[in-house]
Order: C-alpha cells, then structure tokens, then sequence
C-alpha cells in the first residue's frame, strides 16, 4: 500500500514538473539508447556464435609475417600440411582455398567466388545443399570426374533455375564440370562463396618456395583453450623456422575465431573505445540527472523536514525519493529500448552500404534476448545510481533549521561541496570523452583526405585474371595486357592505360627482403618491404612522381637484369637515406635473383591511412620482368571514369573470352569501400561527440545554474554587503575557473592516455588542435553557465535576492 | 546633530500581474547622525521593506530618499554598491552568514569589495571587529560550527567592520532565545554609545525600547514618531 502511494506520489511529481521530467527523460534516454545500441550491435557483430553444434569451438589458423596478421588464405601448403601432422589440439584441421572463378558459356562469361573445398568444410559448416549432393573426399582423387556444385545465383542466372541442373555440364577456368549439386543462397560459410570445387592443392612435386597459400580452419578438442592451441600453433611455427630459416623467417601463425578474422584485429579495439564512450556518455547522463535530482531534492528540504517531523523513517523516505528516479529511467529506459531497436534495425538494413564486405550470415543486428536482459540491468544499475545518493544526502539534512526558517544553512555548504564535485566530474568526463570522440572523428576526416601518393581521382579500375591453362607463358600474359592496353587506348574518353597488382589504398604482399651487402647473421631478421608489380607507365598514370634516377622503360625486359623503383620510405628504412641508385636487394622465398634500383618514387599508400601503413616502404618492380596472371586494370579518364564501364567490359571480353573483367569501379569507389568500416565508426562517433556535446552542455550548465539559484541569497547578503555586479561576476567566475581547472587538469591527461591507446592502435590520431578545441569549448560552456544565471540573479533588487527560497 | 537621512513622500508599490500592493506610502523621516532608532509595526506593515530602501537594497516607487546629502534616486548600481559598503551596516534576522566561510572570513566579506585596503589592514579591522563583539576566538569556526546567538554576533562584527554611517538591523534577535537577545542588544546599546547611528527594525517591544526614538508603522505609514521617554512604561514591557 505505501509502495503504491510512493509511486503515485512521484508519479504526480512528474507530471506536475513537466519541463523537469521531459529534461531528465531526454538525457537519460540519449545515454541508455546509445548504451543499448552499442551494447546490442557489439553482441550481434563480435559475439555471436556461428550457429552450428561445433559453432563454439570453430577457429580460424592465419600467419603473422613480420609482425603483420594475415586474413585469408595465408599459410603455404607446406606449412600447412607441416602443421596438420603435428597439431593435438583439434578433432579437424583442414584447409579450404578462396580464389575467383571464372564460368564461360556460349555468349558470355561471368567472374564469381569460388572456394576449394573438402568435405569437412561442409561437415563442420552443417551444409545442407538445395539440390544434389555435396562434394566428397572422393572428388578430390586423381582421376575422379571433374564436378563443381554451384550457388543458388548461378543456377537461377545461367541454369534459369532448372530442377534438371545436375550432371549438366559447365566450362570452369577452361574445363568442362559437371553440376553435381546447388547450394542455398543463404549458405555463406564462412563468407560469400558462389561456387564449390573440389580442394587439389598439395605440396607433392611443388617447391617450398612456390607452394600455393590456403586459409586453415579447425575445430578445437573438447577443453582445449584457445592459449593452449595459439601456444602449440607458436611451437610448431619456431620449429617450421629452424628447419626453413629462409622461408620462415620471421613467420607464425595464430589461432582466433571466425568472427574475430573476419573483423580483424583493430576490432576489439574499437569496440573497446566505443564501450568505453558509450560508458562516459552514460555516466555522463546519470550524473546529470542525479544532479537534476539533488537540486530537487534539495528544493525539497521543508517537505523533508515535514515529514521527518511527522515520525517518516529515513529508509521510508530514501524510497518514495528513489521512485521518481526509478519512473524517470524506466520511461527513459522503454524509450530507448524502443529507439535502439529501431536504430539497430535501420542498421541491420543497411549493412551491406556500411561494409566493405557482405555481411558474414550469422549476423544480426537486432536487439536480442541478451542485449534486453543487459538493457534492463543497465537500466535498474542506473535508477539506483541516479536516485540514492540524492535521496540520501537529501535526507540527511538539519531537519529542526529547515522547519524554523527555512534557510539552508549547514546543508548548503555540504550541497555546494557536491555540486563542485558534479561540475568537476563532468568537466573530466566530458573532456576525455570529447577529446576520445572528436579524435576518432578527426582521424577518420584526415584518412579520407589522405593523400594517397598517387591522384586516385578519375580513374576506373577493374580486376583481370587470366586463365591459367592459356596464359602459362610470360610472353603470352604480356601480349594480352598489350593488347588491351592498345585497344583501350583508342576509345574516346581514355587518357592513358595501366596495370598494377596493388591499387593504393590495397594491401600490398609485405614481403622480408635482404639488402645486398648487408649480414643478417644466423637468426637471418630480414627487414620486410610492400612488393608491388606495375606496368612501365604506372607512374605517368597514376602522377606519382619520380624523384631520382629514372623509372622504368623498354630497357627492363623479361630476360634483363630484375630493376626495381623504390619509395622515400624504401630509402629512409633501409638505406639511411644514403645514395640507393645502382644498390640492390632481393625478396626472400622466392627464387627470384637480385632486383637492382634504378629509381625512387614518392611514397604511395597501401592499406588503410593509419601509421603502421603509411610509414611502409614500398618497391615496385616491372610488369614486364614478372607478368603476373591477376592484375589491377586502371584507365585515366578523360571524362566521367564511370561512363567507361560498358566500355572496358566490352573490350576485355573481345580480347579474352574466359578472363572478363570483375570489380569494375572508379579508384574514389574502391578507396571509399575500403574506408567504409572505419566511416562507420566515425559515424558512431559523430554521434557520441553530439551526445557528450549536448550532455556536457546541459550537464555542466545545469549543475553550475543550479549552484547558482541555490546561492542567489548569498548573492543578495553579498550585495547587501557592498559587492557590485563587476564583484560578483569575478566571484562566480573565480569559483567555477577553479573547478574547470581541477576537471581539466584530470580530463585532459586522461582524454590523451584514451587518444594515446587509441594511437597506438593507429585507430585515431591526436590533434594539438582538438587539446585546444575541447578545454576551450568546455571553457567557454563553463562561463556561459556562469554569466548567464549569475546575470539573471543580479536582475533581482538585493532585498529580494535576500529572501529568495 | 546633521542629518544623516531624509525621506519625503517615499513609497513603495510591489506590482505581480495586475495586483498592486502598496506597501509604503508617504513616508517622510529624517534620521540624525548618532541616533538610535526603532521601527516596530505589525508584521506586513512594511519595516522591513523601508529598511530594505534605507539600506539602498530596493528603490522606491516614489519620493525622495537622501542619504548623506545624495538623493538616491540619482545613484547608480554601483556607487550604490559603493555606498552600502562603506556606509551603511546590515544585520539581519536570520544571520546570512555564508556557509562556506568561515567566520573570519565573513567579516572580512565587505572590506574585501573594497579597494583601498590591504590585505594586513582588513585583517586588523576584521580582529577589531570580532574583538568587540568577543567573537576573536572563534576566527577559524564555519557559522554551522556556532550557536544562534554567536552567528548574529558575527553578523554584527561582519556590520560594523568597515566603519560604517549607520547600522541597520532587521529583526536582529528574531532568531535568539532570550539570552542571546540580550547580549546582541547589548551590543547594540555599546555600539550606540560608541557613536553609531543605528535603525533597528523590530516588533518586540522590549527591544525597541533600548531606541532613542520609536517609529510606529501601520499599513505602510508612519502612524507614530517619538522619543523613548515619551513610550509608555507599560507598552515598553508589553
């Protein structure tokens, strides 16, 4: 019964303070949706489990090469079948290879995704296929008839969905297959594969040097950690590079889940830095409504008094206070339920234009049973936090001078001691919030204004490979990549034509290099250089500059000396900036000779714009002296680089039949693809700098006006006194100086250290700019939080700021 | 004796939405230099909203106020400012202490608006102050640290700092037990002896009769204006 009147009461409270509980509604809301969201998002991205019986015990075995982790297929059959003797921890550990596949029918051919698979792929993966059967072990047998199983695409695209599709046959890379079987469109492990073949790749009669690279997986044994099987992987891997110190140089591997490769390694970082914010922002917002609360409280004093003097229990009032809190968080906390869900829905649509990737299937980005059963905890943690200290210190007033005049007296000085803790609580965590937003957002800004090294600008890019059967020869491979060169250099709107095997922006193959001259002694710690294969006019193409000596020309053929052109970083890393024309290096694990440079150009990123990136040495070598099979096509626009599209595809067919182009789009495209994870974090953090922007402001606003209000008596006694305006201004403004100087002084270096952590992470770069931007922002809110209610109160005649309550 | 105030015709209107209350009209006085003065009335009648406008905390609605020769009404905010702090002295009923200070502190409040004093002069005009009101030992003490009694007794010590014209005190034993009542008065009585001029709102009787001179009001006007010889032995104890 009391309980139902304490609800009713502070039901009533509410709804006769209608601004006052819109305000608290509002902020509480912002704090708990962006918590709810991040919290529901995070779950869905990085910690679901893949929805199979062994989901939980699935990993991913990828090679860390000079420090740098590998995605994909990274370990060379060698190793790989090295590894699988040894391995204890894993009732399966296999291999499957990714690669792009080209199909050719009559009039036309299509370039998919395929993966080479075993039978454990599909065993693991619980694949359950919509027609036919799946393929075997017995598949990959010497001699066994050559099958294929396609996607759901390719059936209803060139088989017009035919329930006879099976044993029709198919030209795959120049081989007649036959249909054996058609998976799901939703079958997607563990990412978008098309079409399936049988995995042949083996190291017989291969050299080390030359083995293919295949992406490992493996299903852990039963009670085996994820310690213990990175712990046996590290052995096996420093065995692997005694026994191949040239090969294995620098080389190891690591176990993780599915979901933590495919996000990559940043991730955990990011989602880190994201919790953290979402964190302060509600931190932020519970200490702005529990201050909101206090003032009230505070207001409340004779009422207390009242019904202290009424014989009320403490306790008995500490609970009817705590239930205006608790309405307040549990509007708010439906609110934000409601809008989180709604957020993480839009979100959930629109992932594929958030991503450069398709969605991995497992995903779901939705408010689950967890992420309710979270928000409610988070909601009751909150209640609790933003009511009891107010209805606490509340309560503990000196009843008998509140009930004989009405001053404040003592409780004003211990309310004014918390109110300089609230303010300087808020300056620290705004600041490091701000300083942690507004760097993330910055540095995102700086990466899509990057200068690349290289105009990326009017180009259009499209991915070429040649089949392997007709394009064995190199002489071969450079007449193709000639002749589409000469004939696309005579359609109207091309500039100029060019090849690379990295496009800037892409990661290049960081391969360990050896500098001739230099002993790397017995350990051989070789330094590692970008390897990347251009045609002679790369550079004129894509306007990136030479600097020394000259680049290359008809003099760098197949059969003359290896030629090299190095960036500035090439030069810095490993030459001491010394003279480098003429000097020679080699790339180990190839057996490939001496590379001479005959060059430096401009450095030009590979990779996302962040530190580790950006300071990597590059060296290109010649088109001409290693044609490669798969290239980057770039065509310098004359006009709009998009209108080429048709263009391109026309002529790369007529050219090749069975080597179409694929992931035609312009170089702006494809870069901002690549950036478009870490667009979307900025995203998230544009909103979590509006959030603690807004929450900062009206947080330190209202803390510092309420301190204010509550001393507009002492501001008549203090006129009354003989202080003029000018008095009490400087007063005022001295007082919450000194708090900002106190929060500042927290919050800046503690805003650094998150920016620093963060840094080092290359996630997000410091700015001296935004050290200034913030503190003076906050600085400014601070005064303005003072001058205004400080003006307001001086408009009072003395006499009445006297008797104000 | 010169006259330290002058009030012609004064009035004061208190205007919320379309009701006007007047809470003074034609309110005419003179107060000497020296003089101790009571105002008593009914609570509502207006003296404290007239100490109020004697201690330029509030202006009038009407008529004339001089103080020390300036006529009020051509006073700016802050010459008013300087004028409440260097001649007039405030004790109020509830104390108005500021809590966060303490007690040395608080007397100092005043002279520190001043700009002709150093740091060393405030500090001996302050232990001056406190001395007289024998409140010395109490320096480092916040006010919740005090009784009643020793609040005002600050309060005092905190009015008559800075050397002032007049004293004005609003019900300055309102808040005191009997006691304590007569050790503030006391004090008052001292300081009147001393040369200060003193107009001392109250409707205890009792304390007004410690007055030279009573002012009656009623209804925001002056209905009596005499010497304490001429109160009646029996009103004086009523």
């Amino acid at each position: 019964m009391n309980m139902l009147s304490d609800i009713n009461f502070a039901f009533r409270t509410l709804v006769k303070n209608p601004k006052f509980t819109a305000l608290t509604v509002f902020v509480m809301t912002t704090g708990l949706t962006l918590c709810i969201y991040m919290y529901s998002f995070i779950q869905a991205t990085l910690m679901a489990p893949l929805p199979f019986d062994a989901g939980d015990k699935i990993r991913k075995v990828d090679s860390i090469y000079n420090g740098m982790e590998y995605n994909g297929p990274s370990v060379r059959i060698h190793d790989f079948e090295d590894l699988k003797k040894r391995v204890q921890s894993y009732d399966v550990f296999d291999a499957y290879k990714e690669g792009t596949v080209n199909i050719s029918t009559s009039d036309r051919a299509v370039r998919y995704t395929g993966h080479y698979v075993k039978a454990s792929f599909f065993e693991i993966s619980e694949a359950k296929p919509l027609l036919g059967r799946l393929l075997t072990d017995q598949d990959r047998e010497p001699g066994a008839e050559p099958v294929v199983l396609i996607g759901e695409a390719i059936w209803k695209s060139l088989f017009a969905a035919d329930q006879n599709v099976l044993g029709k046959k198919l030209r795959v890379n120049s081989i007649q297959k036959t249909v054996v079987g058609v998976m799901p469109a939703s079958y997607r492990f563990p990412d978008s594969g098309q079409i399936w073949l049988p995995f042949t790749t083996s190291r017989k009669g291969i050299a080390r040097a030359d083995g293919e690279y295949v992406a490992v997986y493996g299903v852990l044994k039963t009670g085996v950690t994820d310690e213990q099987a990175n712990s046996e992987l590290k052995t096996i891997m420093a065995e692997l590079e005694q026994t191949y110190p040239k090969l294995n140089s620098n080389k190891s591997a690591q176990v993780r889940t599915i979901q933590a490769a495919l996000m990559g390694n940043d991730t955990p970082a990011i989602a880190f830095s994201m919790e953290l914010s979402v964190g302060f922002i509600l931190l932020l917002a519970c200490i702005n409504v529990g201050n909101l609360l206090l003032s009230r409280a505070f207001e409340k004093g004779k009422e207390i008094a009242i019904r202290t003097a009424l014989g009320a229990p403490r306790g008995r009032l500490i609970s009817q206070m705590m239930w205006e809190s608790t309405l307040i968080c549990f509007i708010s906390g439906i609110l934000a339920i409601l809008f989180a869900g709604l957020w993480l829905e839009n979100t959930n649509k629109n992932l594929l234009s958030i991503f450069p990737f398709e969605p991995p299937f497992w995903w779901n980005v939705a408010l689950s049973e967890s992420s309710i059963i979270a928000a409610v905890v988070i909601i009751c943690v909150t209640a609790l936090v933003t009511g009891l200290l107010p209805a606490y210190k509340a309560t503990g007033g000196d009843f008998n001078s509140a009930l004989r005049d009405g001053t404040r007296g003592a409780q004003s000085k211990s309310a004014g001691r918390l109110s300089k803790i609230i303010v300087i609580s808020e300056v620290v965590l705004s600041c490091a919030l701000l300083l942690l937003s507004t760097g993330m957002v910055y540095s995102v800004d700086q990466q899509n204004k990057f200068d690349y090294g290289a105009q990326v600008e009017g180009y259009l890019t499209a991915r070429i490979g040649l089949p392997e059967i007709e394009y064995k020869s190199n002489e071969k491979r450079l007449q193709y990549y000639q002749s589409i060169r000469t004939t696309l250099q005579q359609e109207p709107g091309v500039e100029a034509v060019s090849f690379t095997r990295t496009l800037p922006g892409q990661n290049a193959r960081f391969q360990n290099i050896s500098i001739d001259g230099v002993d790397y002694g017995k350990k051989a710690q070789y330094p590692s250089s970008n390897s990347v294969t251009v045609a002679h006019n790369y550079f004129e193409t894509m306007e990136i500059n030479l600097l020394e000596g000259r680049i290359f020309d008809p003099r760098d053929k197949l059969d003359s000396p290896l030629t090299a052109v190095v960036t500035q970083n090439f030069v810095k890393k490993h030459f001491k900036e010394s003279e480098v024309i003429g000097k020679r290096f080699k790339f180990i694990g190839t057996d490939k000779g001496w590379y001479t440079i005959i060059g430096v150009v401009n450095d030009v990123l590979h990779g996302l714009p962040m530190s580790n990136n950006i300071e990597k040495p590059t060296a290109f070598v010649s088109l001409q002296q290693a044609p490669l099979r798969f290239m980057t096509l770039t065509i310098k626009a004359s006009q709009d680089p998009v209108a080429l599209r048709a263009t391109l595809a026309r002529i790369t067919l007529s050219v090749e039949r069975d080597a179409p182009a694929y992931n035609i789009k312009t170089l702006r495209a494809f870069i901002t693809e690549r950036n478009a994870g870490m667009n979307f974090v900025s995203e998230l953090f544009i909103i979590f700098s509006a959030a603690s922007m807004v929450l900062a402001f009206s947080g330190i606003y209202g803390v510092m006006s309420n301190t204010i209000i509550q001393k507009i008596q002492e501001i008549g006694i203090r006129r009354a006194l003989g202080a003029d305006n000018e008095d009490v201004f400087k007063h005022f403004i001295k007082q919450g100086l000194k708090q900002l100087a106190i929060g500042l002084v927290i919050g800046v270096p503690m805003g650094i250290a998150l920016v620093t952590m963060m840094e080092k992470a290359s996630l997000t770069q410091g700015s001296m700019m935004l050290y200034i931007a913030v503190p003076t922002f906050i600085s400014l809110v601070i005064l303005l939080a003072v001058l205004y209610p400080v003006h307001r109160a001086l408009k009072l005649e003395p006499s009445t700021a006297l008797r104000y309550e | 004796m010169s006259t330290l105030i002058k009030l012609s015709n004064l009035k004061k209107v208190f205007s919320t939405d379309e009701v006007e209350t007047h809470a003074l009209s034609d309110i005419n006085l003179e107060i000497k230099k020296g003089e101790y003065l009571s105002i008593s009335g009914p609570s509502g009648c207006g003296k404290s909203t007239l100490l109020s406008l004697l201690g330029l905390l509030d202006t009038c609605s009407g008529g004339s106020y001089i103080l020390n020769g300036h006529e009020a009404a051509d006073i700016n905010t802050k010459q008013r400012a300087a004028i409440r702090n260097k001649e007039i002295g405030f004790i109020f009923q509830s104390f108005n202490l500021i809590s966060e200070l303490t007690v040395a502190e608080n007397v100092e409040l005043p002279l520190t608006y001043r700009k002709d004093l150093t740091k060393t002069q405030r500090s001996e005009l302050v232990k001056l102050a406190l001395e007289k009101v024998d409140m010395g030992h109490r320096t480092k003490h916040y006010p919740s640290q005090l009784s009643g009694g020793q609040q005002q007794r600050v309060a005092v010590a905190r009015a008559i700092s800075g050397n002032p014209s007049i004293i004005l005190a609003d019900e300055p034993t309102g808040n005191l037990d009997s006691k304590n009542a007569e050790l503030v008065m006391a004090l008052l009585d001292k300081l009147h002896v001393e040369g200060a001029t003193i107009c001392m709102v109250t409707h205890d009787p009792r304390g007004a009769k410690r007055a030279e001179r009573i002012i009656e009001i009623f209804d925001g006007r002056i209905v009596s204006d005499s010497a304490v010889s001429q109160v009646k032995p029996e009103e004086a104890v009523a």
